[in-house]
């Protein structure tokens, strides 16, 4: 084998390669591991509420696993789960003030469910699935997968449904002058049947991938 | 000695993170009550028709408007003699919040501005409609304002309801009835002590 080639390989097998991978695809949050699906279904209505909230969700995974695994020595293992729920309440609560401060109108479309990001699992699950064993800039960029792979499916959930829900794209309409708006999409049960159209496609690739 | 030793970290992890957090507050509480107050102050604004562009808002409302302090309601009255308030009341799902505004006789409508609803987007949602809310222009709201059957109206305190919504526009009904009904009264009592 050339030394070239070895290289190339190395970089594909590393180890930080594989942590930032893992979320995008194979370990997915929201298609493989189902998770942080409440807020899926309720502000994936227009673009740019998904935008802000894969934004602040990904903010708020990299930077609680990278504490989480930079105190992981310190936390006594009896409280960790207290420890989680501290450092991931201060970033959320950091990620409010910063969208109510600067960005008011999107603040206010997501409501409650940015409070809510510290009930999202996928960010206490990273914190206990991987954060608490493995070193501050693995979990760092795990928790930054795992984030894109969720900013990544609320995206095309928001995609779908405000083009047919209202008829436009991050406000813009997109959608001919007689287009009739689908109300039923606009609302939860509506990103219910889409989530579950997504999720019997990405499963349906995935097994195809793995075999 | 263990529990000593959980007990020490809870408490510099709880002193941290809120030392931390009472560090973002004061920075971003500022701009957090100057938000509210410009949106408050562009939904008067629009209420009562005045024109302004974004960020300037604030200026044209000192400019303009003078505040009507009456205890528990606050009027907003331009130069004109039109009067705004806020209102706020239950809806068919959730709170609907706005500002209406009544023209110097006290008993017409100038304009109603819905500032938040959560009704069914599509339906009910419809109420916040620029070409819904249009229609109440210049109705009377004595005896009573009264939602017709969408086509139906032609009194002067008829206005057409929502196909579809029929709980939304009963309940914007009954809200914007009361509410002004009620601050017309009071308004009225206000500019008679003066």
């Amino acid at each position: 084998m050339s030394p070239k080639k070895t290289v190339k390989r190395s970089f594909r097998n590393a180890k930080w390669f594989k942590a930032l991978i893992a979320g995008l695809w194979q370990d997915n949050p929201t298609f493989c591991m189902v998770l942080g699906l409440c807020s899926m279904l309720a502000i994936t209505n227009r673009m740019d509420n998904a935008i802000a909230m894969g934004l602040g969700v990904t903010f708020c995974i990299v930077f609680s696993s990278l504490l989480v695994s930079l105190f992981r020595n310190v936390i006594p293992s009896r409280v960790r789960m207290l420890a989680y729920m501290v450092i991931i309440a201060t970033f959320v609560i950091c990620v409010d003030r910063f969208l109510k401060a600067y960005f008011p109108p999107i603040s206010e479309e997501l409501g409650p469910y940015v409070g809510l990001i510290i009930t999202n699992c996928i960010i206490m699950g990273r914190a206990e699935a991987y954060a608490i064993k493995n070193g501050p800039l693995l979990s760092a960029l795990d928790g930054l997968g795992c984030g894109i792979g969720y900013t990544f499916m609320l995206i095309l959930m928001a995609f779908v449904r405000e083009t047919i829900g209202f008829g436009t794209l991050l406000g813009y309409r997109v959608m001919p002058g007689s287009w009739v708006n689908w109300v039923v999409m606009t609302i939860a049960p509506g990103a219910f049947f889409l989530l579950g159209v997504y999720l019997w496609i990405f499963r349906t690739i995935a097994k195809k991938t793995e075999a | 000695m263990k529990a000593l030793k959980i007990i020490l970290f809870v408490l510099v992890m709880g002193t941290v993170s809120s030392v931390m957090l009472v560090g973002v507050n004061s920075f971003t509480q500022p701009l957090i009550f100057k938000n509210e107050e410009v949106k408050l102050k562009s939904a008067v604004l629009g209420a009562l028709e005045i024109t302004y562009e974004t960020g300037s808002a604030l200026a044209i409302f000192n400019d303009k408007v003078r505040v009507l302090d009456a205890g528990k309601t606050e009027f907003f009255i331009s130069r004109d003699g039109a009067a705004a308030f806020e209102f706020y009341g239950p809806g068919l799902w959730g709170p609907i919040s706005g500002v209406a505004s009544i023209n110097p006789d006290l008993k017409s409508i100038k304009a109603i501005k819905i500032v938040s609803q959560e009704e069914t987007p599509g339906l009910g949602g419809r109420i916040a409609e620029h070409g819904f809310l249009k229609q109440f222009r210049g109705k009377e709201f004595f005896p009573r304002l009264v939602f017709m059957p969408e086509g139906k109206s032609s009194a002067v305190n008829e206005v057409d309801a929502i196909t579809g919504a029929t709980g939304s526009s009963r309940a914007l009904e009954r809200l914007l009835n009361s509410v002004l009904q009620k601050n017309a009264g009071i308004l009225k009592e206000q500019l008679n002590n003066r």
